[in-house]
């Protein structure tokens, strides 16, 4: 790294519009500037408390059908050995379900959690006065 | 023939990598530069930039070679590293952006201003998962080097930690963006296209009867793993991927909550399509090379399959082609790696200065080199599997309840965090140490996610219950800080 002395600029019509140089630092404590004062409506906590739990329940909610659904198959393949005998271009189902129809679903799940998860956002935006 | 052309697709994505680190270098003018890319990335650019971070030694190399050697139970390695950035998506992606952190040690700093000793626990942990990652993949470096072009494998892992530290230290997160989205794309590439060839090579010479009815048994022909580890596995990769530090820095790179939520779904298509490729990599590999079955080589299927299947310089060139992505899998991930290791080493114990982060990063970087050089390699996804178990049992805890519940305690989180740490570490060192057996405890002990996640967090959830007085009076406005949407993403 090239050092820049201020007193002496670099000849060309460069050197005027170079930034001056600053040694960069990152803050020293993390910590988030949230406003000292309570929020003065107890109706704004609770509405913040409402978003916070519907957030909660629609992860939840999506989370328990994943794990439902891949504990489901993984005991299904353990505990159900004639799955093994339907095949597609001579290869198992199983190697099916698992090599390549998950992952739509898995994309699914995401996509509509994605639209729901903004949706509470925006009902709440909408009943806010924030 | 094949040493030059191998050696030839290394030297090309070294000196690629490093090219676009420079470009990024004039770019990068400030810390926040350095740390997380100022918060500026795009969605696509971020989400090609994680794919490709994200898509390590394991998923390029691990995955088929676990499906050489275990067969169908290899299928769920995948399944769970992309089931697992769902979780990511539905629990994380949004509140952790908002929080402001850089790295996973601020996040618990902000959420408990007072306790610095849960910050130190933080990224002590941060140090041993990132150090735990880096070396499989200075294995695989190793292990693709020597099979690639003859060369001692040694070499690998220093031929990668030396273009690692070239890049982060000229560029930090700015141009290791530029750099992974790259190798996304990249790597992609490298398997699609000896993919296509197989397979077109595969097909006509395959279509006799009798060998078309015979895949099938091949393929069951291998023990896979019992429900119980199958279970515990995706348990360690579900939660895992939540506390990965090298990951969720890469969320602070967005603009915004949603933005981090768009950029995760973008993740969870790249993903999926990758995935496909070492797959069907893996099955054709149980197909046509099982003899990699029987020997400890399983990892270097997706390496040797093209000479094995093609002959002449086809087979040569497609070779190479792997080769360069294989080394652009290791250069990502342990970029990635680096990056949060020396920001967390640089904010520990050089107070956070650009001078304190160039220093980090040589020392992130010499560690799992020496470590990589003189241990052996185990099978590469199952010792990701390991750290991915050791991550759910310890940070995911701490990032789920911490944005998700009010009353968690900084002396709760300590508990269940070195519960998790404790439990998972000695289970997996005391299994490594004990001679193989077919019973359950010792299947509980070589896969523990299973007992030690929940274990994990009952703990932080009992401490903090016991110890409710202390939780942080701002504990409220730090959880509405997390979940109130972002002003400036307008609807």
């Amino acid at each position: 790294m090239k050092r820049d002395s201020p007193e002496a600029p670099l000849p060309g019509r460069f050197a005027q519009q170079r930034p001056q140089r600053v040694r960069v630092q990152a803050p020293q404590n993390a910590s988030l500037t949230v406003s000292a004062v309570k929020p003065e409506h107890t109706a704004q906590e609770f509405y913040v408390q409402q978003l916070i739990r519907s957030q909660l329940r629609l992860a939840c909610a999506v989370a328990a059908g994943l794990l439902t659904m891949l504990v489901g198959i993984s005991a299904l393949l353990a505990l159900w050995p004639t799955v093994y005998e339907f095949t597609l271009w001579h290869i198992p189902l199983p190697w099916w379900i698992l090599g390549v129809g998950i992952y739509p679903l898995i994309i699914v799940a995401g996509m509509l959690f994605n639209g729901a998860a903004a949706r509470n956002e925006k009902r709440y935006r909408s009943i806010s006065r924030d | 023939m094949i040493n030059l052309l191998s050696a030839l697709a290394l030297v090309v994505v070294c000196v690629t990598t490093m090219l676009i680190a420079f470009h990024g270098l004039r770019l990068s003018r400030t810390t926040s530069d350095f740390y997380v890319a100022s918060r500026t990335v795009r969605p696509w650019w971020n989400a090609s930039a994680i794919g490709g971070e994200y898509l390590s030694a394991a998923s390029f190399l691990g995955v088929a070679g676990l499906i050489v050697l275990s067969g169908q139970s290899g299928l769920w390695f995948p399944i769970g590293y992309t089931a697992g950035y769902l979780m990511l998506l539905l629990f994380v992606a949004a509140p952790l952006r908002r929080s402001q952190a850089y790295t996973i040690p601020d996040f618990a700093q902000i959420r408990f201003e007072e306790s610095k000793s849960l910050r130190k626990i933080t990224t002590y942990l941060v140090v041993v998962i990132c150090w735990l990652y880096i070396v499989p993949q200075m294995h695989g470096a190793a292990l693709t080097l020597s099979i690639a072009t003859g060369l001692p494998g040694w070499l690998g892992p220093v031929i990668v930690a030396a273009v690692v530290c070239i890049t982060v230290v000229s560029g930090g997160m700015r141009s290791v963006t530029f750099v992974q989205a790259f190798q996304y794309w990249f790597k992609l590439a490298a398997l699609v296209v000896p993919t296509i060839f197989l397979l077109f090579q595969v097909i006509p010479e395959q279509s006799s009867t009798a060998r078309l009815d015979s895949i099938a048994t091949q393929l069951e022909s291998v023990a896979g793993l019992n429900l119980y580890e199958t279970i515990s596995i995706i348990l360690a990769l579900l939660f895992g991927t939540l506390g990965l530090p090298h990951v969720l820095v890469r969320f602070y790179t967005n603009p915004t909550g949603q933005a981090a939520r768009s950029t995760t779904v973008i993740v969870l298509g790249l993903l999926s399509v990758f995935y496909l490729l070492p797959t069907t990599l893996g099955v054709l590999g149980l197909l046509y090379a099982p003899q990699l079955g029987g020997n400890a080589e399983t990892d270097a299927t997706v390496l040797l399959l093209p000479s094995a299947v093609l002959d002449g310089f086809l087979g040569d060139s497609l070779t190479a082609i792997v080769v360069g992505g294989a080394f652009a899998a290791f250069l990502s991930t342990t970029s990635g790696l680096v990056v949060s290791l020396a920001g967390a080493l640089s904010q520990e114990f050089f107070a956070g200065t650009v001078r304190g982060f160039r220093i980090s990063t040589v020392l992130a970087t010499a560690l799992p080199v020496f470590i990589a050089v003189v241990t052996s390699s185990l099978a590469l996804a199952g010792a990701i599997g390991n750290v991915f178990a050791f991550t759910a049992s310890t940070i995911c805890p701490l990032l789920l309840l911490g944005i998700w519940w009010r009353s968690l305690t900084a002396r709760g989180a300590i508990a269940g965090m070195l519960t998790g740490a404790a439990a998972c570490g000695l289970a997996l060192m005391i299994s490594s140490l004990l001679p193989e057996v077919d019973t359950l405890w010792f299947h509980m002990l070589r896969q523990p996610a299973a007992w030690s996640v929940p274990l994990a967090f009952v703990v932080m959830i009992a401490v903090s219950r016991a110890t409710a007085r202390s939780v942080p009076a701002n504990a409220d406005r730090i959880m509405a800080r997390l979940h109130v949407p972002d002003r400036d993403s307008a609807f």
